[in-house]
C-alpha cells in the first residue's frame, strides 16, 4: 500500500470522527468506497453504512442524522465513548491527563503543533488518526510506527469497542471496520500499513 | 481504483477544508524551539476564587505543567485560613470532565428528545436573537423571562433581558434566603447584615447547618466559637452534622416560630431584654409585646414539642450571654409560606439584647461605601467604580410576580430577585400574561423549583428555552439552545466585593486556558449576544481585564496587583463593630430606612400583609400515617450544581430517605429497602435510610438528586428528587415553600 493511500485511510477515519460537518458528512460514500477496497472482510459494516447514505442522502438530514449519535456518543453529557485518550489512561476518567501531554510533545517532536483555533484536546480520537495521517502523507513511516504502538493502538483497543457496543448506526459500523484494519494491521506486523 | 477526490483535497490541502499543512486544519508547523518549550516543566500559583457554590471563596490554584493539580484556600485570607470545602477541592475534576459540554447546541428534535446539533456561536446567537425578537414582536418584552443564579455574571446576563424591555428577570433567591433577605430589609433598611459567628458565646440554630450547608469563613467561625466554649443549640427536626455539635431540640416541623415567639415572651416577663438598646434604637417594641402576650412557654411546648422547661432554660441562658449571642436568621429555603415572619422574629428577638454592631452578634457589612460616613475610618473606604451603561428601555407591564406592587405582598419582594417560581406559572396559566420565553444561567429550575415535573410541563410550552451551563443540565435537555460556558478556573470575572467587617474585593481570573476551546467566559457570551442583537451599548468595554480595570480605576489599586494578590483588604484596618466602644452610638448609618430605627413594627410590612409584627400561624401537622417532607444541603454537594461532578459524584452519588425506626417498625420497613414516596399528586422511587437522626412525624432528603438529563451520565436517575413531590406554592413574599408537603411511604 503506498503512503499516500495509507494517509488517505487514516484521514477517512479522522474525518467521521471529527465532529459532524456538512463536507464530511456530504463525502461519506467516498469513504466507504475507500475502506471496500481496501479492507477486506468489512461487508456487513459496508452494507449498513450504505443503507444509512441511502436513507439520507447528502445534505442538511443526514447531518443531523450524524449529529444525533455524535453528541451522545462523543461529546455532551452521558458520552458513552470518551474520544479522549486521557480518559482511559488511568487518571480517574478524566480529561488532560499525562497522554494528552504525551502525545502532545510526540506532535512536537515531529514538527506539529496544534494550532489555536483546531478548536480540540490533543489526544481526541480524530486528532491522533489525523496526525497519522500527515505522518504517513510525509513518509516519517519511523515516527508513525512509533506512535501507533505508543499512542494510537492502546487508545483503540479502549474505545473501539465502547463504540460498537453502542449501536449506534454509522458509528458503530465505522468502529468496527477500524477495529478490523488495526487486527489486520497487527496481524502484518506493520504498523504503518 | 475509484476517485477519491474529496480526501485528496483534504490531505494536500486543495480541497473545502483548506489548511496549513493539510489535514483537517487541526495542526500547525513547528519551529524547534518551541517542541522544546512544550516539555518545559512549570509550576505556578494563580489566586483567584472558587465557584464550586455561590460563595466566592478565595483560592490558591497550584498550575503545573499547564494543568490545574491542586486547589486550596487562599493562605492570606485569615476568615479562609488557607482551607476550602470538599467541593472546592474537587474543581479539577469538572475543569476535566469529559462530560461538560463544548459546543453550543441546538436542538434537532422534540424538546426533552435529547437530540442535538453543534453549532458554531454565531449560530446560536442569530436563532437566539431571532426568536428573542419575534416573542418581543408578538406579545412584548415582558414575555421575555430571565432567571440565573445570583452573582457576578448578572451584570451581563439581565442586561439582555432589561434591553428588550423586560420586567421579568429572577435570580434564584426564592429558592435560597430570601425570606431572611425580606426580613432585613423591612427591619433595618437593608439586606446587608451578617452575623459575627467567631466572636459569639451562644449560639441558636432554627435549622442552619454550618456544617453541612459549607460557607468556609462560617464555618470555620461556628467552629471557632464552640472551640472557645460557645454553647450550640439547634432545633430541627433532623439530627444535623450541626446538630451532633451542641444541643439538638428535635422541634415539630414549621413550629419554629413558636419557639421565637415564647422566647420574646420569657425575656419580657422575666426583664432579661436590653430596655436601653430597644427605647435608643426601635420602634414597635410595644406591639411586639402585646403580640406575645400569650406566647407562653407552656403554649410553646404544645406547639413546638420542646419542654417549657428547656424553652425557659435555654432563653435564660441566651439573655445571660447578652450581647454576644446569636440567634441565628437562617440561610436556608423557606419553610413555610409566612417564613419571612419568623425571620423577622428572630431578629427582634436578636434586638431584644442589642446585638447590633457588637462582636460576638451582628452587624452591617463594611464595604467602602459605608466606611465613607465614619471619620475615623474614611481612609479605608477605596470604592469600586461602575461600568456605565445607557438607561434600559421603560417596561409596558409590570412583572408577573408582583413585586413592587404598593398594597400586596409583592411591595416587600426585593424587586431584584422577585418570586422565581412565579415564571412557571405564569407559563402555564398565562396569568398575568404569558411568558413565552426564558433565558436560564447556571440555574436549573427543573431541580431547583418545587414541583418538578410542573417545570418540565412548562418548558414544553416556550417558543424559546436557552440555558447556558457547564453541563447537560435537566433543564438544558429541554433547552432550544445550550450555551458552553467555560468554568470558573479558565475565566476572568469582574471584581466583587467581598466585604465584611471590613472592605474585601477578590479576583476571579483564569488559572489554565480554556481546556474546551468553544466554550467562553459568560461576560463575553452575553456581550456577544447583545452585539448580534443590536444591543452591544450596554456593553461598553472590550474585555473583562478592561472592565476590572474600569472597576478599580477609584481604588488606586491596579489590575496586576489583584492578579499578584487575589485578595484585597484595606492594609491596617481592624474590624469595625460601630458600637463596640460605644453602646450608644449611632446606628443612623447602619439603618437605611427611613425611620432610621429598628423596625420592630414595620408599616411597609403592615401595608403588604397587615401583619406591621410576627403573627403566628399554625400549620397542620402530619396526621398519623403521613409523613412531613423535608430537605437539606450536604456538605460534599451544592444544590442542583454538583451531582455530576466527577469527584464528588464518586463521594456521594445519591441520595436516601431517613426515617425514623418507630416509624418503620410501623410501616414494617427496613434499612435499605426500595420505597415508593408519594404526596398524593407524585410518586419517587427511592431508597430508605432508617436512623434515630430524625422526628418519627418527619422524613428527611438531601437535596439535588433524582436528576432526569441522561446527559449527566453518573448522575442520571440516582436518588430522589424532593422537589418532584413538593407543589409549586409561592410564599407571602415570593418564596419558595419546603416543609408543608405530607407524604406516605411504603416498600416499592
Amino acid at each position: 500500500m503506498d503512503k499516500s493511500m495509507i494517509a488517505e485511510l487514516y484521514l477517512s477515519f479522522a474525518a467521521v470522527f471529527h465532529r459532524p460537518n456538512q463536507d464530511v458528512s456530504d463525502h461519506i460514500e467516498e469513504l466507504v468506497d475507500l475502506w471496500a477496497e481496501v479492507i477486506p472482510e468489512i461487508d456487513e459494516a459496508v452494507q449498513k453504512l450504505k443503507a444509512f447514505c441511502s436513507k439520507f442522502p447528502p445534505g442538511e438530514q443526514r447531518l443531523n442524522a450524524l449529529w444525533e449519535h455524535y453528541i451522545p456518543l462523543f461529546e455532551a453529557g452521558a458520552v458513552e465513548a470518551s474520544p479522549y485518550a486521557s480518559v482511559y489512561s488511568g487518571e480517574k476518567g478524566l480529561i488532560l491527563g499525562k497522554e494528552a501531554f504525551n502525545v502532545k510533545q510526540f506532535y512536537a517532536n515531529c514538527g506539529y503543533v496544534m494550532g489555536e483555533k483546531s478548536g480540540e484536546l490533543p489526544d481526541h480520537i480524530a486528532v491522533e488518526l489525523e496526525f497519522c495521517a500527515l505522518l504517513a502523507r510525509n513518509g516519517q513511516a519511523e515516527s508513525l510506527m512509533e506512535f501507533q504502538k505508543k499512542h494510537l493502538t492502546p487508545f483503540l483497543k479502549r474505545i473501539l469497542p465502547r463504540i460498537k457496543n453502542s449501536n449506534r448506526p454509522v458509528y458503530s459500523e465505522i468502529a468496527t471496520i477500524l477495529e478490523v484494519r488495526q487486527l489486520n494491521l497487527q496481524k502484518e506486523g506493520d504498523f504503518v500499513g | 481504483m475509484k476517485r477519491r477526490n474529496f480526501l485528496k483535497g483534504v490531505l494536500y490541502g486543495t480541497g473545502a477544508t483548506m489548511a496549513i499543512v493539510g489535514g483537517f486544519g487541526t495542526f500547525n508547523k513547528l519551529d524547534s524551539l518551541k517542541a522544546e518549550a512544550i516539555g518545559e516543566n512549570l509550576e505556578t500559583t494563580v489566586f483567584s476564587s472558587c465557584e464550586m457554590c455561590r460563595n466566592q471563596c478565595p483560592i490558591a490554584v497550584k498550575v503545573k505543567d499547564g494543568k490545574v493539580v491542586k486547589i486550596d484556600g487562599h493562605p492570606k485570607d485569615a476568615a479562609f485560613g488557607g482551607v476550602i470545602c470538599a467541593r472546592g477541592n474537587a474543581g479539577p475534576s469538572l475543569l476535566y470532565d469529559p462530560q461538560r459540554i463544548k459546543k453550543p447546541m441546538i436542538r434537532t428534535g422534540e424538546r426533552g428528545e435529547g437530540k442535538f446539533k453543534e453549532v458554531s456561536w454565531d449560530e446560536a446567537y442569530t436563532y437566539i436573537s431571532d426568536k428573542l425578537y419575534n416573542v418581543k414582536d408578538q406579545y412584548g418584552g415582558e414575555a421575555i423571562a430571565l432567571a440565573s443564579r445570583k452573582g457576578p455574571h448578572d451584570w451581563f446576563f439581565r442586561s439582555i433581558g432589561k434591553a428588550l424591555g423586560s420586567p421579568n428577570v429572577f435570580s434564584h433567591e426564592a429558592t435560597c434566603p430570601m425570606t431572611r433577605s425580606v426580613a432585613l430589609d423591612t427591619t433595618f433598611g437593608n439586606e446587608a447584615i451578617a452575623a459575627d459567628y467567631a466572636n459569639t458565646k451562644y449560639l441558636i440554630s432554627i435549622g442552619r447547618n454550618w456544617f453541612e450547608g459549607i460557607h468556609v469563613a462560617q464555618t470555620r467561625a461556628v467552629s471557632k466559637a464552640l472551640s472557645n466554649g460557645a454553647k450550640l443549640v439547634v432545633l430541627d427536626p433532623r439530627f444535623s452534622i450541626t446538630a451532633s455539635k451542641g444541643e439538638w431540640l428535635p422541634i415539630k416541623g414549621t413550629t419554629d416560630l413558636a419557639f421565637v415567639m415564647a422566647m420574646a415572651n420569657i425575656m419580657i416577663q422575666e426583664n432579661l431584654y436590653d430596655q436601653n438598646f430597644i427605647s435608643q434604637y426601635s420602634e414597635g417594641f410595644e406591639k411586639w409585646a402585646e403580640e406575645v402576650k400569650d406566647k407562653t412557654p407552656e403554649w410553646a411546648e404544645k406547639e413546638t414539642g420542646i419542654s417549657k422547661d428547656k424553652i425557659i432554660q435555654i432563653t435564660r441562658e441566651f439573655a445571660a450571654a447578652k450581647p454576644q449571642a446569636i440567634l441565628d436568621f437562617g440561610w436556608r429555603t423557606a419553610y413555610t409560606p409566612n417564613d419571612y415572619q419568623l425571620r423577622r422574629a428572630i431578629l427582634i428577638v436578636n434586638m431584644m439584647i442589642g446585638n447590633l454592631e457588637v462582636p460576638g452578634g451582628y452587624y452591617r457589612t463594611k464595604p467602602a461605601n459605608f466606611l465613607r460616613d465614619f471619620p475615623d475610618q474614611v481612609a479605608y473606604a477605596k470604592g469600586l467604580g461602575n461600568i456605565k451603561q445607557p438607561s434600559f428601555p421603560m417596561s409596558a407591564k409590570g412583572r408577573i410576580d408582583g413585586t413592587g406592587v404598593k398594597g400586596t405582598a409583592g411591595q416587600i419582594i426585593p424587586a431584584y430577585d422577585g418570586a422565581v417560581g412565579k415564571i412557571v406559572e405564569s407559563i402555564l396559566t398565562e396569568e398575568p400574561y404569558p411568558i413565552r420565553a426564558w433565558l436560564v444561567h447556571r440555574f436549573n429550575p427543573y431541580i431547583s423549583l418545587t414541583e418538578s415535573p410542573r417545570a418540565v410541563e412548562a418548558f414544553k410550552k416556550l417558543d424559546l428555552l436557552v440555558t447556558c451551563d457547564v453541563y447537560m443540565t435537566d433543564t438544558a435537555y429541554f433547552s432550544d439552545v445550550v450555551l458552553p460556558e467555560c468554568t470558573y478556573l479558565e475565566r476572568y470575572e469582574p471584581i466583587f466585593d467581598m466585604s465584611g467587617l471590613t472592605p474585601k474585593y477578590v479576583i476571579r481570573q483564569p488559572a489554565v486556558p480554556l481546556v474546551y476551546p468553544d466554550t467562553k467566559p459568560y461576560w463575553q457570551i452575553y456581550k456577544e449576544l447583545g452585539e448580534k442583537m443590536g444591543i452591544g451599548d450596554y456593553f461598553e468595554f472590550k474585555d473583562m481585564e478592561d472592565f476590572i480595570t474600569q472597576q478599580l480605576r477609584p481604588t488606586g489599586i491596579t489590575i496586576d496587583k489583584m492578579k499578584e494578590i487575589g485578595v484585597w483588604t484595606p492594609p491596617g484596618m481592624n474590624a469595625f463593630y460601630v458600637r463596640a466602644n460605644d453602646a450608644k452610638a449611632s446606628l443612623d448609618n447602619v439603618l437605611s430606612n427611613h425611620s432610621k430605627k429598628i423596625e420592630i413594627f414595620s408599616s411597609d410590612v403592615e401595608e403588604a400583609t397587615k401583619q406591621g409584627v410576627p403573627k403566628y400561624v399554625s400549620h397542620p401537622q402530619p396526621e398519623e400515617g403521613k409523613f412531613r417532607f423535608v430537605q437539606g444541603k450536604v456538605a460534599v454537594h451544592t444544590n442542583a450544581g454538583t451531582a455530576n461532578v466527577p469527584i464528588l459524584n464518586e463521594l456521594m452519588p445519591t441520595n436516601t430517605l431517613w426515617m425514623n425506626p418507630v416509624s418503620c417498625t410501623k410501616l414494617g420497613l427496613k434499612d435499605g429497602d426500595e420505597i415508593a414516596i408519594s404526596s398524593g399528586t407524585y410518586e419517587h422511587k427511592g431508597k430508605l435510610k432508617m436512623t434515630e437522626g430524625i422526628r418519627p412525624d418527619t422524613v428527611f432528603c438531601y437535596h439535588g438528586f433524582g436528576r432526569i438529563s441522561p446527559e449527566l451520565k453518573r448522575a442520571f436517575g440516582k436518588g430522589i428528587n424532593g422537589n418532584h413531590l413538593i407543589p409549586n406554592e409561592i410564599g407571602e413574599v415570593g418564596n419558595t415553600v419546603t416543609s408543608t408537603t405530607f407524604v406516605t411511604v411504603r416498600k416499592a
